[in-house]
């Protein structure tokens, strides 16, 4: 052993550089291409502005929103309230609720949030969910395995699977998707806004309606309501903001939307310490696979 | 059983000792062609590199096979539980930590790196290495089943709060599993000295000559093997000494 020159015995500087990058190159493959901070909604991104205020409750919205997207009737029990369906589905997109606040009953119109920063997005394994250039979030079903992440980490609860079989997990993610055929298309705006009678929901660029939605706060403020603006920037902005005359939680909307921050400590940190471990051990074991092929004979093994 | 090897004038006879029984056997192969399908399947939703493979019927068939696998990997250890519950149990306290294992931790570096035979102190009948591969597949069995059950069948029917939970550790029981599956087929199939580990698998038996050098405290029992070793240390000593 003695006489062996120390190139056969020990590795070469090229051999653990190469060990190195492979250590490394596994440690990167695994990573997401932007970083941990969560993006911002631009001003001339497209959105929806619902006004509970003028809403009077015709569900135009919910029938329209049906009628596009070709979305089935739903059985709900008889309950003797408003809200029917009583929550959104894989085949309810759109709703009116019925909500109990500061002011008293009122409605309140409910679909996809569209945020910034979605976690339905950032969990998405297909890319079936992404962030449309007009800064909806958009769905294309062929891509969707069925997975239902989006369905648990949307702070919203709105994504629903559509499910085929519980057993085998053939599923489809459904949800409000800005109604993003019409817009891209160029036919018109989303049609729950489109049918709005009286204007509670409309539809325009973000920077507009969040103008408008100011100018509206301060009306109803001077009226004596307790107004607000909603999504302007939970969730790194909305593209649906809502007018609220209370609490968000009394319209069942977090304050503050925590399962992106989540959803992004899971991908984009442990997820990539997870490829660490990977590219470590790989490269470990390559290493002494190399070094122990030439200290440790065969032959001299009992 | 005699056996010529290659590069050797004369033949070696080796005498063979039992280790695992066939259905410990079966279970230990069943489970890698599970537990490989299940890692192939489940990377498949984790790195974005392959989302391709992730995105509609492809990502669904995966999905499924992830499914199919996992009830065969989950029932593996029910199995050999009910039709050998004292092998399953003797088994899972000789994976128990015990003092031997500091010793093989300071003996590890120059006994694999170096094949320095006399830097390990006597082992039982699995080395401190064999304890941690083997506890870490059993906590890890029980953190798949307990999150990924829930995740099958839970959808709607557990808070979601939870359920962010549980993909997160089913990921970790992941990542920690397959870095120790790893080193585990390393030194399974390409370490010179852990040769008699995969014949033990296939076939059931171990050298009795390997039994005595690499698990001395179960071929000779803890008294006589210390003796041994501490003889064959005064041996190296007083080699080293002139």
């Amino acid at each position: 052993m003695n006489g062996k020159k120390s190139s056969e015995t020990h590795l070469s500087r090229r051999e653990f550089l190469g060990l190195s990058a492979l250590g490394l190159g596994i440690s990167l493959a695994g990573a997401r291409s932007a970083s941990a901070a969560p993006p911002a909604a631009s001003p001339d991104d497209v959105a929806i502005l619902y006004d509970p205020v003028k809403c009077v409750g015709c569900r135009a919205c919910q029938m329209a929103c049906k009628r596009w997207n070709k979305l089935p009737n739903e059985s709900t029990d008889p309950l003797g309230i408003y809200e029917s369906p009583r929550d959104l589905s894989a085949i309810t997109w759109n709703i009116i609720k019925l909500r109990r606040t500061a002011v008293g009953w009122h409605f309140f119109n409910y679909q996809c949030q569209h945020c910034t920063d979605a976690a339905c997005v950032e969990v998405c394994p297909t890319g079936a969910l992404s962030h449309d250039p007009m800064g909806f979030v958009a769905l294309d079903r062929e891509k969707c395995n069925g997975c239902g992440y989006c369905t648990q980490f949307c702070p919203y609860g709105v994504p629903h699977l559509q499910i085929a079989d519980i057993l085998t997990g053939a599923a489809k993610s459904a949800k409000c998707t800005f109604c993003q055929d019409r817009l891209r298309s160029g036919i018109g705006g989303p049609s729950c806004a489109e049918a709005c009678p009286v204007g509670a929901l409309t539809w325009g660029k973000r920077g507009d309606l969040l103008e408008k939605a100011r100018a509206r706060v301060a009306e109803l403020q001077a009226q004596g309501m307790n107004a607000r603006i909603y999504g302007e920037n939970e969730a790194g902005g909305l593209h649906r903001l809502s007018i609220l005359l209370d609490e968000p939680e009394q319209y069942g909307l977090p304050s503050v939307p925590k399962t992106p921050a989540f959803a992004r400590a899971w991908q984009r940190i442990i997820q990539p310490l997870g490829n660490v471990a990977f590219g470590a051990a790989l490269a470990g074991i390559l290493g002494v696979f190399l070094f122990v092929r030439r200290k440790i004979r065969m032959e001299e093994v009992r | 059983m005699t056996v010529q090897l290659k590069g050797r004038a004369e033949a070696i006879t080796i005498q063979w000792i039992p280790k695992y029984t066939t259905l410990e056997r079966a279970a230990h192969w069943l489970h890698t062609a599970t537990f490989v399908p299940l890692a192939i399947t489940g990377m498949i939703l984790y790195f974005p590199f392959l989302q391709p493979l992730a995105q509609g019927p492809a990502g669904m068939t995966f999905r499924l096979i992830h499914r199919v696998a996992a009830v065969i990997f989950g029932l593996l250890p029910i199995v050999y539980f009910i039709f050998q519950p004292r092998r399953l149990i003797l088994n899972i306290r000789e994976f128990l930590p015990s003092k031997d294992d500091i010793g093989w931790l300071k003996g590890a570096p120059a006994y694999y790196l170096l094949g320095r035979h006399e830097a390990m102190p006597p082992q039982g009948r699995f080395n401190a290495g064999e304890k941690m591969n083997g506890l870490i597949m059993i906590v890890a069995w029980f953190v798949f089943g307990l999150t990924g059950v829930p995740m099958w069948f839970g959808k709607g029917v557990i808070p979601p709060e939870v359920f962010r939970w549980l993909v997160v550790f089913h990921d970790l029981a992941m990542i920690v599993s397959v870095c120790m599956f790893l080193v585990h087929l390393y030194l399974a199939v390409a370490h010179p000295l852990m040769w008699a580990g995969l014949v033990s698998m296939r076939f059931g038996v171990t050298s009795a000559e390997y039994a005595a050098e690499h698990h001395a405290k179960w071929y000779y029992g803890p008294k006589r093997a210390m003796e041994i070793w501490e003889a064959k240390k005064r041996e190296a000593a007083q080699k080293g000494g002139h």
